[in-house]
């Protein structure tokens, strides 16, 4: 895990910033890699400290013989002395193989493979959703701070904020699928399809129909901060001597606001979004349990349930590795665009 | 601005739209379909493997069995297996095997069966699933269509072997059993179903089977649907997503009181409370092992916490009146043949004077604050209630036990554990001094009675395992091995009944009630349903096949149009309205945008 040198940067002569950028950068992969070792070593041990027997609870309550259960463990390699098994897992997960799931029998990569297509359909789509919608209304709100638009929008934003997820999650569910009163259900219970899903663009409304309460919950929830972050930093902007210059060239307001204040005030936002990217992988947890929506983040969920340490080990690995390298990426790609900085 | 107004707008178009669909699936012809609601996923598809609940459920309608619980009587009735004979020393078994066909035409023969037990008794990846089943085993041996299996001791449980019969012909080229999924479809089985799709975490899809031995089911497709949050589940059921659910708790099943078409199930469980008392753990080879509290070993102080438990109070204000309180021990009432009641002097009702007599003549005195110490004044009689994490009833529950047992002057403080801590402490590390248990009984309940044997204790270094309250006692152990001999079921009825007996005087465990079967289904999509057994019984999660065999569909115009199809309408409506709302604003914007092009 050792930083690049940059020696080897320094013989591409390149221009100075773009030099500066390629040595920034990777300072940062190096920082990124480092963290990266870490996660796999505390990965483990950090599961190893759960208490419950996996074996025991994989029975689920069904009866087990003293020899079934030995012969379990030794199957799961749970016999073995903690630093072999360790020895055995970086091996393994150096190769990109993550073990095979106690509870499924299967790969933990198969598992992952077959779910992460469907959390990053969910929660990417509740990203740019919630990113676009918060920062339009951001940037509307911060433009005239106290005005009736910001007072609304930033109070429904905190509400939505601060209300636990599961119970809003449920209650969406409880009023859009069920029903109540002379509102009738509209939307499925549960899933991510129809059991009977049908073909070709049917297919696709169905899925887009299964979408539309989990995704409405994860909008309400996470749009707040961008539409703060935006808000903040738009009215740090209105303040600065250039819109006061802009206004004086006699340029329309609403110019001023998309021209001038929103791409300076977007900054700080990019490493939020950014960061936010690497959640996407993890899914949100509580928005797919309610829903039962078969993504990681239910995987991940269920990996604790049991506890089904390689599948558990696995998925967070995934989870934490996606946020860093996004965190890395969103240091990097700030570097770029703010030149204050890059000459800092 | 405009760009981004657009973009939503069409983003909530594409959300909204897909309710369409439904239209669109309404024109599909007309197939009778049930749609059971599952709060467990399945574990895998491969028999060898599943451990799970519902797993066993599915594994029941997908394939045959060498016996089937009887739909009226559950005691063991022919499935796979015509007939029986047994040795006179009970050690050798001859099964005459059905000559019916597998699902792809295959005869079935009992050289299938023979298979599967060798397969599970040499193979240790295939011994996962139902290991124990065949641990009893000497051999088996198959000629035709008869199958002898040859014990090592005899064994009345024979009859209620929990292994499905696998197809020889297509298991047997599985080069690894502990690594097969068993996904793939359509599977050959021999039961009234054939799975045909499996989309893990979300749904298993069943066909009838139309060479089932018995005859064709009277439906054409059976869905296990997964509900990840059971709330949802209660919802889909209400809303017609699903037809039928089971296992329910007291409050969703009280919720769906007055719901439109929907017929409430209360019956009599498969399932008993209790609570486990450490009444000084040991492990296999008899060592202490533990923390619990040295007063608890005194038989004369369990049988005082129980004379001071209400009951009935339990069941009226924990389950909501929706359980029996229990007067016997751990198997429930459910199965007649086995059940064992305490009557006259035996049986410990709610009597808190009784109980402070019992602890004062046995000279646990009680101190100045009113809490009882140990005789020789070492110990105070302050026990832990080891309870689930999230679980209101336990919660429930262990305020009512301490307000009971403050009466007699022991505290009792609740400690709420998380599920895998809680099997840890119970089970292998025995910190504990008393805790809530409970278990599902199969119609034989030699399982659940064998939770009590001492066997079952861990080794010194926490492995093996599976006991119930670290119990071992002589008396109890020479009868589980004599019901295990005894081969004439009404004898052996009353052995196990004497095993009861033991469990309810010496106290090691105390059954406060016996939860009933809560259920719901629609009553416009299933017309009858047969429970299991037959007069007063179980849908879901009851032994055999037999509510799903016989379940049969509503055929009426609605079939089609239910589920999603009779909401097109409105969610076109709302498409539209989000459409015209999304234009105007479009509109709009370019308008106030175009008269400020003008102001300028």
């Amino acid at each position: 895990m050792t930083v690049p040198e940059a020696g080897a940067v320094e013989a591409l002569e390149e221009t100075p910033a773009r030099h500066g950028l390629l040595r920034y950068a990777a300072t940062k992969a190096g920082g990124a890699l480092l963290s990266i070792a870490m996660v796999i070593v505390a990965t483990f041990f950090l599961f190893r400290l759960l208490p419950g027997d996996p074996v025991r609870a994989l029975a689920q309550g069904r009866n087990m013989t003293p020899e079934q259960l030995d012969l379990e463990r030794a199957r799961l390699g749970l016999d073995k002395p903690i630093p072999e098994q360790f020895l055995h897992f970086l091996g393994q997960t150096l190769r990109f193989d993550l073990g095979d799931s106690y509870e499924y029998k299967r790969p933990v990569v198969d598992l992952i493979g077959e779910r992460i297509g469907s959390t990053l359909l969910l929660t990417g789509t509740a990203l740019v959703l919630a990113v676009g919608l918060g920062l339009w209304q951001g940037a509307r709100a911060g433009w005239k701070p106290g005005s009736r638009f910001d007072k609304i929008s930033t109070a429904i934003s905190l509400v939505l904020w601060s209300v636990p997820t599961f119970w809003l999650g449920l209650l969406l569910l409880m009023v859009f699928a069920a029903g109540i009163g002379p509102i009738p259900g509209i939307f499925p219970t549960r899933g991510s399809s129809s059991v009977d899903k049908p073909d070709g663009f049917a297919g696709v409304l169905d899925v887009g129909e299964h979408m539309v309460l989990p995704c409405l919950t994860l909008v309400a929830v996470v749009y707040a901060q961008y539409l703060l972050v935006m808000r903040s930093s738009v009215i740090d902007e209105v303040g600065q001597d250039y819109i006061t210059t802009a206004r004086a060239k006699g340029l329309r307001d609403d110019e001023i606001r998309r021209k001038h204040a929103v791409p300076n005030a977007l900054l700080p936002t990019v490493t939020l979004v950014f960061m936010r990217i690497g959640f996407v992988v993890g899914g949100a947890v509580t928005v797919e349990a309610i829903f039962s929506w078969p993504g990681l983040g239910q995987l991940f969920y269920e990996a604790i349930r049991v506890p089904d340490f390689t599948l558990m080990q696995g998925t967070f690995l995934l989870i934490t590795v996606s946020v860093i390298l996004m965190n890395t990426l969103a240091d990097v790609i700030y570097h770029v665009l703010d030149p204050r900085v890059r000459s800092a | 601005m405009r760009k981004l107004l657009a973009s939503l707008a069409a983003l909530c178009l594409v959300a909204v739209l897909p309710g369409l669909s439904g239209t669109a699936r309404a024109a599909e012809p007309a197939k009778k379909v049930i749609k059971i609601g599952v709060t467990q996923s399945v574990d895998s598809m491969n028999p060898f493997l599943a451990v799970r609940l519902v797993t066993g459920s599915i594994q029941r309608l997908i394939y045959g069995f060498l016996t089937v619980p009887d739909s009226k009587t559950l005691q063991p009735s022919p499935d796979l297996a015509e007939s029986w004979t047994t040795s006179p020393d009970g050690l050798t078994w001859t099964f005459k095997i059905r000559a019916a066909k597998w699902s792809d035409g295959q005869p079935i023969t009992a050289d299938d069966a023979a298979w599967t037990f060798s397969k599970m008794m040499t193979d240790d990846g295939a011994k996962t699933g139902n290991g124990p089943a065949v641990e009893n085993f000497q051999s088996v041996a198959a000629n035709g269509q008869e199958l002898t299996i040859k014990l090592k001791t005899p064994q009345a449980s024979m009859l209620d072997n929990p292994v499905p019969i696998m197809p020889k012909h297509v298991w047997e080229k599985v080069k690894d059993i502990s690594k097969f999924d068993g996904e793939v479809y359509p599977t050959v089985g021999s039961g009234p179903y054939i799975a045909v799709e499996h989309k893990k975490d979300q749904f298993v899809r069943l066909e009838a089977n139309p060479d089932y031995w018995r005859g064709r089911p009277k439906i054409d497709e059976l869905q296990m649907i997964f509900y990840d949050n059971p709330a949802a589940s209660i919802v889909g059921l209400k809303k017609g997503d699903i037809d039928l659910i089971g296992r329910l708790n007291p409050p969703d099943f009280e919720s769906l009181k007055g719901a439109d078409n929907i017929v409430q199930w209360n019956t009599q469980g498969r399932r008993a409370t209790y609570l486990q008392i450490n009444h000084g753990a040991t492990t296999s080879d008899n060592k202490p092992i533990g923390d619990g509290h040295p007063a608890l070993k005194d038989p004369k102080v369990r049988t005082a916490l129980h004379y001071a438990i209400d009951k009935q109070k339990l069941v009226d204000e924990v389950q909501g009146g929706l359980a029996k309180p229990a007067d016997g021990s751990i198997i429930p009432p459910l199965y007649k043949d086995f059940f064992w009641e305490a009557t006259g002097d035996q049986k410990i009702g709610f009597d808190l004077a009784k109980a402070n007599k019992i602890l004062d003549d046995a000279g646990y005195k009680k101190g100045p604050d009113g809490v009882r110490t140990m005789p020789d004044g070492s110990r105070k009689l302050q026990f832990r209630f080891s309870i689930h994490t999230d679980t209101p009833i336990e919660d429930k529950l262990a305020e009512y036990l301490t307000g009971w047992f403050k009466e007699i002057g022991i505290t009792l403080t609740t400690k709420r554990l998380d599920s895998s801590k809680f099997t840890e402490e119970t089970g292998t590390t025995a910190l504990f001094d008393i805790a809530i248990s409970g278990w599902s009984v199969n119609p034989d309940p030699e399982e659940v009675l064998g939770t009590h044997l001492c066997s079952r204790r861990p080794t010194a270094s926490g492995q093996g395992g599976g006991t119930e309250s670290f119990y071992c006692d002589p008396t109890y152990e020479s009868l589980y091995q004599q019901q295990q001999k005894e081969l004439d079921r009404t004898k052996r009825a009353d052995i196990i009944k004497k095993m009861e007996e033991r469990l309810y005087t010496d106290a090691p465990v105390i059954t406060l009630y016996y939860p009933n079967d809560l259920e719901g289904y629609r009553g416009d999509r299933i017309a009858s349903i047969t429970p299991i057994p037959e007069d007063k019984g179980l849908l879901y999660g009851g032994s055999g096949y037999w509510p799903f065999y016989t379940v049969e569909a509503r055929t009426t115009a609605n079939d089609a149009s239910e589920g999603g199809g009779s909401n097109g309408g409105l969610i076109a409506g709302v498409a539209a309205g989000v459409v015209v709302l999304g234009i105007g604003g479009f509109f709009l914007t370019r308008r106030r945008r175009g008269a400020a092009d003008e102001r300028e």
